[in-house]
């Protein structure tokens, strides 16, 4: 018992990832808003979607449309379900913006649900364009006193919304990758100093589990590019690197199943181990010079910082890295036990 | 000091078996100049952007080709005694080297092969050379070394090229970009970023191999 303490902790912080993970709610968001254009100068009517919002049993219900410090509350507002909102604002002709057409965010606010932002919500059309009669007209409001929500919950993004979850589990098995894949690389150094055929066996083993790692975090990725992107598999640069990597230890296990003498096996294995992931490393920052990447974070995407990895988010995404490492390195251990039996048996024989 | 004269002994000794089997050297030549027909022939028109892609993906197999040979030419009694005479070091850096100088060869002959067929879209001359020469450097290391790792097994062709692949995609995409820049397919002002990115990789590969090599070839 007391040597399998770190099964015990992967198997707990594993298990607590989960459970937090799934079973934490979102915050509340708006998904959607219809009709998302209209006319300056008309009474403009929308209907909010809400998600996990409680639009009916608020009572101090609020609604804006903003742009930059200029505001325009709501002139009438009907909740028709706690996730639907109906509003109507009264435009003025002119709006305090140079440009025809002007995007405006929409900014809902009430004491159950705290405040939700919509960027780029409602594009409105201006026949006359008078910007600096428009600052007179329009009503200048930071929204100081909006609500704070209570309660741990997890960020509503737009487009991500529940699939936001995927961090923990896909993104911590890329982690969990890296550190597995390093650690057979320091097995190998230690088998080419050594010459410790139990060495080559743990490395083979931490390899291996490293390849399933890859394999699942592409099909969790996969399954999570499905609902976000709208594809299975794209061009993306992380994606072909992904590739790459399958690519190079896929080549390593036919390259230990082209030998039958087991020490000649183990020590080019060894050196090609070392060689191909210090080759690729350079992957890391050349790669992203040459494409954009649709994940978050590159290319102009928002990366995972500020409101798309908050603390509450870190509650259970450290845990899911650390958990699914330990729980790599108990079936690389199982693996490698086997082996040894294995050889012991041969041995015999 | 001494790992210099045997460099310079070794790569005199690779030259005159080079010498002495010129249908080896013609063979892969003649690889080179097929291919471009072969391309040549199903292509018709190319605008730059394919004539770029074509033109690295021909170096990149000619180049496999002519790398894999290094270490099964020579039957393994004869590099046992190699490896008692000389350093290890000192054998892999003169096959280095060697491969160096036949993959700087092949890469010009593809691309005067390609100038024959196709007019030469390049823009910046200077450029362009700079990068061959780079790229035949990074081939160099990286097929001498895992050429080294292939030759121990049966099916050493095949494995050279799934093992070498993967590997080298960071220095290819780095030398299409320079040679987008010397075509004048990007206007790319950081490409001197690119020139130390593909020096660093080689740099990091040349160590590996060389901290690598003396494992690799005690059997």
């Amino acid at each position: 018992m007391k040597e399998n303490w770190w099964k015990i902790i992967g198997i707990v912080l594993m298990l607590f990832a989960l459970i937090f993970g799934i079973l934490t709610p979102l915050k509340p968001g708006l998904p959607s808003v219809f009709p998302f254009n209209g006319k300056a100068g008309n009474p403009l009517t929308v209907d909010i979607q809400g998600y996990n919002t409680h639009f009916d049993e608020a009572k101090e219900q609020r609604v804006w449309l903003k742009l930059g410090d200029y505001t325009l509350g709501s002139s009438k507002l009907e909740a028709t379900s706690s996730n639907l909102l109906r509003a109507t604002f009264l435009t003025p002709a002119m709006l305090p913006s140079k440009d025809s057409v002007v995007v405006f965010s929409l900014v809902t606010d009430n004491e159950i649900d705290g405040a939700s932002v919509m960027p780029s919500a409602i594009f409105v059309k201006q026949s006359v364009i008078d910007s600096a009669g428009a600052a007179q007209v329009w009503p200048q409001n930071s929204l100081d006193n909006l609500h704070q929500q209570a309660g741990i919950m997890f960020p509503y993004r737009n487009v991500l919304g529940e699939t936001i979850r995927n961090l923990y589990y896909h993104v911590s098995l890329w982690f969990a990758m890296f550190i597995i894949l390093a650690v057979s690389i320091f097995y190998s150094i230690r088998y080419l100093n050594k010459g410790n055929m139990l060495d080559d066996h743990r490395s083979n083993a931490l390899v291996s589990v490293g390849v399933l790692f890859g394999l699942l975090g592409c099909a969790t990725g996969s399954i999570w590019a499905k609902h976000t992107w709208g594809t299975w598999w794209t061009t993306d640069v992380k994606l072909n690197m992904t590739a790459i990597f399958m690519l190079i230890y896929l080549a390593y296990f036919v390259l230990r199943g082209s030998f039958q003498d087991e020490i000649k096996r183990a020590r080019l294995a060894s050196v090609y181990n070392i060689f191909a992931f210090a080759s690729i490393i350079p992957l890391l920052f050349v790669i992203p010079r040459l494409v954009d990447s649709l994940h978050p974070g590159n290319g102009g995407n928002p990366g995972f910082g500020g409101e798309d990895l908050d603390n509450t988010m870190r509650i259970a995404f450290y845990p899911a890295i650390i958990g699914m490492t330990l729980i790599g390195l108990w079936i690389a251990d199982l693996r490698y036990r086997l082996a040894v039996l294995a050889d012991k048996v041969l041995d015999r024989i | 000091m001494q790992v210099l004269t045997e460099i310079i002994f070794l790569l005199k000794k690779e030259l005159l078996l080079e010498w002495r089997q010129k249908y080896a050297i013609g063979g892969i030549l003649l690889y080179v100049i097929s291919t471009v027909f072969i391309v040549y022939i199903s292509t018709g028109e190319i605008r730059p952007p394919v004539w770029n892609i074509l033109f690295w993906i021909i170096v990149l197999f000619a180049s496999v080709n002519a790398v894999v040979k290094s270490f099964v030419q020579e039957n393994s009694q004869r590099q046992l005694y190699y490896y008692q005479l000389a350093h290890p070091i000192a054998i892999i850096l003169s096959k280095m080297l060697y491969n160096i100088g036949l993959l700087f060869m092949l890469t010009v002959l593809s691309y005067l092969a390609m100038t024959l067929v196709y007019e030469s879209p390049i823009k910046r001359v200077g450029l362009f050379w700079l990068t061959i020469f780079l790229g035949s450097v990074g081939f160099s290391i990286t097929f001498t070394f895992v050429s080294a790792i292939a030759s121990k097994a049966d099916n050493s062709s095949t494995l050279m090229a799934i093992l070498t692949f993967p590997i080298v995609i960071p220095i290819l995409g780095t030398l299409m970009m320079l040679s987008a820049n010397a075509l004048g397919l990007i206007q790319d002002t950081a490409y001197v970023k690119d020139i130390y990115t593909l020096i660093a990789i080689d740099g990091i590969l040349l160590g590996l191999a060389i901290i690598l090599f003396p494992f690799l070839w005690r059997d």
